[in-house]
C-alpha cells in the first residue's frame, strides 16, 4: 500500500495550511480528552472532588473544538474538494472530533460520579476501577498516537487489544456484584462503581474506533472482519 | 503583508513621476501627429492625381458637335452602290451652304476642315444602313474636328496672338457663326465607349482597349483561376513536405515579385517565339497576365486555406470524410471568399499591367475593336500609352480620361473583393 | 464500517476496446510507451493525467486521428471488439464512423443544424432517401438533448448556437453515423458549468447505447461521468482502476499526488 501520508506537499500550500489546522486541533482534542480522563481516575482514586469539578468544567472546552473542526472540515471538502489521502483524512478528522467528544462525556461523567463517591470514604472495588481507567487510557493514547504519526500497525495492535478491557470489565462487574450482595448498604455506591466501569469500558471502545480511523487514513481500507470481544456481552449494558 | 511590499518600494517622487508622465504624453502626441500628417500628405497626393485626372480628362467626355443639312442626291451617291458615293463632297456642299461668302478655293478647303474627318464615313453609314436617304437631304450633327473642339471648350485661348494660336481670327469668327447659328451642340461623348481608336482625337474611342482588356481578363482569369486554386489545393492539403515542395514554394513566393517586363519577355520568346502565337491578340496577353497573376492566386488560395481553422478538418476526419472530402465539402467552400478577394485582387493588378502587353504587341495603332480574343488589339493600359505618346492636343485630355476608366475598373473590382470579404467574413 | 467497497457496473461488462502495448512516436519523441488496457462496452472510462502525459494520444490512436499527423507512428494492438484497428485492411475512413469523436472545442460546420448532423450519414449512405436521413437526424438530435431546442430552427446555422448546444450538436453529429465508441477529448473545457452539467447528464444517458472514452483535465468530471479512470504520466499509463477506488484510494504514489494535487 502506497496510498499513504503523500511526501510532497500540495501546490496550493494554503491547503495544506488548512489541512494542518485541522489535524492540528484534532490532536488538541486528543490531549485534552485524554487528560481529563486521566485526571477523572486520578481524582476518583484520591477523592479529590476538587478535581472532579475541575474535569467536569474542561468537557466544554472538547465541545467547542468539535464544533470547529466540523466547520473547519465542512470547509475544506466544500472549498477543496479533497480526494483519496486527503478525503480520508479530512473524513476521520470530522469523526474523530465526535468521538473525542464522546470519551470527554464520558470522562465528565466518571468525574460527576466521583464527586458523589467522595463523600463514602475508600472503597474495596476502586483499585480495580483505576486499573481499567488506566487501560483504557492507555488504548486511546496508543490510538492517538497511531492516527498522528500515520502508524497502522501500532493501531491494528490497539484495535485487538480491546478484549482486554472488555475483560476487566467483566471482572470488575463480578467483584462490584459480590460486594454488593455481601453487603447491601454499599448498592448504591456498587451502581456507581458500575456506571464508572461502564463508561470506562466504552471509552475503550471509542479508543478501537479511533484505531480504525487511523488504519482507514493510512490503508485506504476499513478495518475488516470480526473485532476479537470478550465475553462483556454477557455483561449487562448500560 | 502589505506594509511590508510598501516598505521596500522605492519612494517615489511626485515631481519627477509628473515629469516622466508630461514626457510620455509628450510622446504620444507627437506620434499621433506625425502619423495624422503623413495620412493627410499621402490624401494629398491621392486628391491632387485624381483632381488633376479630373479636370484634364473632363473634357473628353463631351464632344462638340454641328448640325448640318446633308443633300444626299442621287447624283453623288449611286443607289446601287451608296457605300461609294462622294461623301466627302456632300460634307463640304453642307458646310459651305452655310457660308456663301465664301468662294475661294482654298478657303473653302479650310471651311471642311471645321467638320471632322469622320463626318463622311458617319454620313456615308447612315445612308448605307437606310438606302432611301438617297436623294433625300438628311440633317445630322458630326462632330466638329480637334482644334474647334478645343476652342469650344475654351482650351483655344482667344486672347493668344493670332500666330501662336491653333485657329486664325478668320477661322473662329467662322466657328463663332454657326454658334450665332445654334448649330453648335456639346453632347455626351458616347464616342469615346462606342469608338476604337483613330488618327483623329474626336474620333478616338475606348471601345478596342475595353475589349481587348476584357477578352485578355478573361483569358487570363480562364487561365490563372482553375490552375492557381488547384496548385493551392494540392501544396496546402495533399503534398507531402518535403525539399521539393519547399522549393516549389520558395520560388512560387519569388515569381510573385518578379517584375511584369520580365513576364512580357518570356511571354515574347515562348508564346510568339515558339509556340508562333499571334502578336496582339487578347489570348496571348490573357495568358501572359495568366503567368503573373498565378502565384498572386495560389498565395493567397494557401492563406485562404490556411485561414479555415484546424477544427473543422477535425471535425470532418473525425466522422469519418476522406481527406478529398475534408477539402471539397469544407475546407475549399469555407477558403472560397478569400481566394476570391485575391483573385481579383490579381485580376486588378492584371488590368493595370502595361509592361507585358507593351513586349507582346497590344500597343498596336488598331482602329476596330476585337470581336474575339484572337483579334488584334489593344488593352486598357496600352491605350492611355498610346494615346499619352500621340502629338495631337486633343489626345490629352483622351489620355486623362482614359486613366479615370481605368481607375474606374480597379476601384469597382476593388470594393467587389472587400464586398466578398465582408459578406462572407466568418466567425468560428 | 467505514465505507464499504463499491462495487462498479462496469465491472463484469464485455470488452469493448482492447490495448496491448501501445506504443506511439512522433518523430524521435516517444508520445506512448507500452499502454495496455481494455475498455468495457456500455459505460464511461475517463482518461486523467497532466498535460502532455499522452491521454489526448492514445484516445487518437483509437480511431487512427494519429494518422493524419505527419510522421506518427503507432507500434502495437489495439482491438476494436477482437478486431485490429491497424490492420492493413482496415481503412481509417470506415473505422471512423465506428468510433466516433467530440472534441474540445465544440466545432459545427458553418451550415445549417441539419446539414451539421446529415453529412456523416450522407457520406457514408446510411439514407437510402430524404425521409430516412430526417429520422437518422431527428434521432440523433435527440440522442444528443438537443432536438426540443432546435427542432423549430433546423435550418439555423450551427455556429449560431450558444457553446453548449454548440457542443452538443457536435455529439450528435458524432452518434449520428451510429458508431459503437464514442471518443470524447475533454469535451467541456470551453463550456460553463450549466452546460458542462448538461454534457455530463448526456454522457450518463449515452453510456446505455456505447462505450464513452473521455479525455478531461478536469477530475472531478472523471470522478461524476466515468466508472473506469485510467491516470496516464510522462507517456505511461500508471494506473487504471475503477474510478471509485482511483478516487478513494488509489495504489500508486503518482495517482495520488495527481489527484490531490501534488504534483510539483
Amino acid at each position: 500500500m502506497t496510498g499513504s501520508d503523500p511526501k510532497s506537499a500540495h501546490i496550493v500550500s494554503s491547503y495544506d495550511e488548512d489541512l494542518a489546522a485541522l489535524q492540528a486541533r484534532v490532536a488538541e482534542m486528543g490531549g485534552l480528552a485524554e487528560a481529563m480522563l486521566a485526571d477523572a481516575i486520578e481524582a476518583l482514586r484520591k477523592r479529590d472532588v476538587e478535581r472532579c469539578r475541575e474535569v467536569v468544567a474542561r468537557d466544554k472546552r472538547l465541545d467547542e473544538l468539535e464544533a470547529e473542526i466540523e466547520a473547519r472540515a465542512i470547509r475544506i471538502i466544500a472549498l477543496r474538494a479533497p480526494v483519496a489521502f486527503d478525503l480520508r483524512l479530512v473524513v476521520a478528522c470530522m469523526r474523530m472530533s465526535s468521538t473525542l467528544e464522546r470519551v470527554g462525556d464520558l470522562a465528565k461523567n466518571v468525574a460527576k460520579r466521583g464527586i458523589d463517591l467522595a463523600a463514602a470514604g475508600p472503597l474495596p472495588m476502586m483499585g480495580s476501577i483505576a486499573r481499567m481507567g488506566e487501560a483504557a487510557r492507555r488504548q486511546l493514547s496508543e490510538a492517538l498516537d497511531a492516527f498522528v504519526s500515520r502508524d497502522s500497525e501500532l493501531a491494528l495492535s490497539v484495535w485487538r487489544r480491546d478484549v482486554e478491557i472488555d475483560e476487566l470489565y467483566e471482572s470488575l462487574f463480578r467483584e462490584v456484584v459480590t460486594y454488593m450482595m455481601e453487603d447491601p448498604r454499599t448498592i448504591t455506591l456498587g451502581s456507581h462503581c458500575m456506571f464508572i466501569a461502564k463508561n470506562l469500558e466504552r471509552v475503550g471502545d471509542h479508543a478501537t474506533h479511533v484505531a480504525e480511523l487511523a488504519y482507514y487514513v493510512v490503508e485506504g481500507e476499513p478495518l475488516d472482519g470480526e473485532r476479537p470481544r470478550g465475553t462483556a456481552s454477557d455483561a449487562p449494558t448500560g | 503583508m502589505t506594509d511590508a511590499a510598501a516598505a521596500d518600494r522605492p519612494a517615489r517622487d511626485a515631481a519627477a513621476a509628473a515629469a516622466r508622465l508630461r514626457r510620455r504624453r509628450r510622446l504620444d502626441a507627437r506620434l499621433r501627429a506625425a502619423g495624422i500628417a503623413s495620412l493627410l500628405f499621402a490624401a494629398g497626393m491621392l486628391a491632387i492625381l485624381v483632381g488633376s485626372l479630373i479636370s484634364t480628362g473632363a473634357p473628353a467626355f463631351t464632344q462638340t458637335h454641328v448640325t448640318l443639312e446633308f443633300d444626299v442626291s442621287a447624283k453623288r451617291v449611286k443607289p446601287e452602290d451608296p457605300a461609294r458615293g462622294a461623301y466627302r463632297a456632300i460634307v463640304a456642299d453642307a458646310i459651305g451652304a452655310l457660308f456663301p461668302e465664301v468662294t475661294d478655293r482654298r478657303e473653302k478647303r479650310e471651311l471642311v476642315k471645321i467638320v471632322s474627318n469622320g463626318a463622311q464615313y458617319m454620313l456615308r453609314d447612315a445612308v448605307v444602313a437606310d438606302p432611301s436617304l438617297i436623294g433625300s437631304r438628311v440633317r445630322m450633327a458630326v462632330p466638329v474636328s480637334d482644334p474647334y473642339d478645343q476652342l469650344a471648350k475654351g482650351l483655344v485661348r482667344r486672347d493668344d496672338p493670332e500666330d501662336r494660336r491653333r485657329l486664325s481670327d478668320a477661322e473662329i469668327a467662322r466657328f463663332d457663326k454657326l454658334v450665332e447659328l445654334g448649330l453648335i451642340s456639346r453632347p455626351f461623348n458616347k464616342a469615346l465607349f462606342l469608338n476604337a481608336d483613330s488618327r483623329f482625337p474626336e474620333l478616338a474611342g475606348l471601345n478596342g482597349a475595353l475589349w481587348g482588356s476584357f477578352y485578355a481578363l478573361l483569358v487570363c482569369f480562364l487561365v490563372s483561376f482553375p490552375a492557381g486554386i488547384a496548385a493551392g489545393v494540392y501544396l496546402e492539403e495533399f503534398a507531402p513536405r518535403n525539399r521539393l515542395t519547399d522549393l516549389i514554394e520558395v520560388n512560387i513566393n519569388n515569381l510573385a515579385a518578379v517584375p511584369s517586363v520580365v513576364f512580357g519577355l518570356l511571354a515574347l520568346a515562348v508564346f510568339l517565339g515558339w509556340f508562333g502565337m499571334p502578336r496582339s491578340a487578347p489570348y496571348v496577353g490573357g495568358l501572359t497576365l495568366a503567368l503573373m497573376t498565378l502565384p498572386t492566386i495560389i498565395i493567397a488560395t494557401r492563406a485562404a486555406l490556411k485561414a479555415v481553422p484546424p477544427s473543422i478538418r477535425e471535425a470532418a476526419l473525425g466522422i469519418g470524410a476522406s481527406r478529398h472530402q475534408v477539402v471539397f465539402d469544407h475546407v475549399l467552400p469555407l477558403a472560397m471568399p478569400g481566394i476570391l478577394t485575391g483573385t481579383i485582387i490579381g485580376l486588378a493588378q492584371a488590368l493595370g499591367e502595361t509592361a507585358p502587353l507593351l513586349l507582346i504587341g497590344m500597343n498596336a495603332f488598331i482602329t476596330a475593336a476585337p470581336d474575339g480574343i484572337s483579334d488584334p488589339a489593344t488593352a486598357l493600359p496600352t491605350q492611355i500609352f498610346i494615346w499619352a505618346d500621340s502629338p495631337e492636343r486633343g489626345f490629352v485630355s483622351r489620355t486623362s480620361a482614359a486613366i479615370l476608366v481605368l481607375l474606374g475598373f480597379l476601384l469597382t473590382m476593388n470594393a467587389a473583393a472587400i464586398y466578398l470579404r465582408k459578406r462572407f467574413e466568418r466567425k468560428w | 464500517m467505514i465505507l464499504p467497497r463499491l462495487q462498479d457496473a462496469a465491472d463484469n461488462a464485455e470488452v469493448k476496446v482492447s490495448a496491448r502495448n501501445v506504443n506511439v512516436f512522433y518523430g524521435q519523441t516517444h508520445a506512448i510507451k507500452d499502454v495496455s488496457l481494455d475498455i468495457a462496452d456500455k459505460s464511461v472510462t475517463a482518461f486523467i493525467g497532466p498535460s502532455g502525459c499522452g491521454k489526448s494520444t492514445f484516445l487518437r490512436c483509437i480511431n487512427r486521428m494519429n494518422d493524419t499527423i505527419e510522421g506518427c507512428r503507432v507500434t502495437g494492438t489495439l482491438l476494436l471488439d477482437g478486431e485490429d484497428i491497424y490492420a492493413p485492411a482496415v481503412d481509417p475512413v470506415q473505422l471512423r464512423a465506428r468510433v466516433g469523436m467530440v472534441f474540445q472545442k465544440p466545432n459545427p460546420f458553418p451550415k445549417s443544424i441539419y446539414d451539421n448532423v446529415a453529412y456523416g450519414p450522407r457520406i457514408h449512405g446510411l439514407a437510402a432517401g430524404k425521409a430516412e436521413l430526417d429520422a437518422i437526424v431527428e434521432e440523433a438530435l435527440r440522442k444528443a438533448a438537443l432536438w426540443n431546442e432546435v427542432k423549430d430552427r433546423l435550418d439555423a446555422p450551427g455556429t449560431g448556437l450558444s457553446g453548449g448546444q454548440q457542443q452538443r450538436l457536435c455529439i450528435a453529429r458524432a452518434i449520428a453515423t451510429q458508431p459503437e465508441v464514442l471518443l470524447m477529448d475533454e469535451p467541456c473545457s470551453a463550456l460553463d458549468p450549466i452546460a458542462t452539467a448538461q454534457i455530463e447528464e448526456l454522457i450518463e444517458e449515452l453510456r446505455e447505447g456505447f462505450s464513452v472514452v473521455i479525455v478531461t483535465h478536469s477530475m472531478q468530471q472523471a470522478a461524476r461521468v466515468s466508472q473506469k479512470t485510467a491516470f496516464f504520466h510522462m507517456g505511461t499509463m500508471v494506473e487504471y482502476d475503477d474510478t471509485t477506488r482511483i478516487f478513494t484510494n488509489p495504489s500508486d504514489q503518482r495517482t495520488q499526488d495527481y489527484i490531490t494535487g501534488r504534483f510539483g
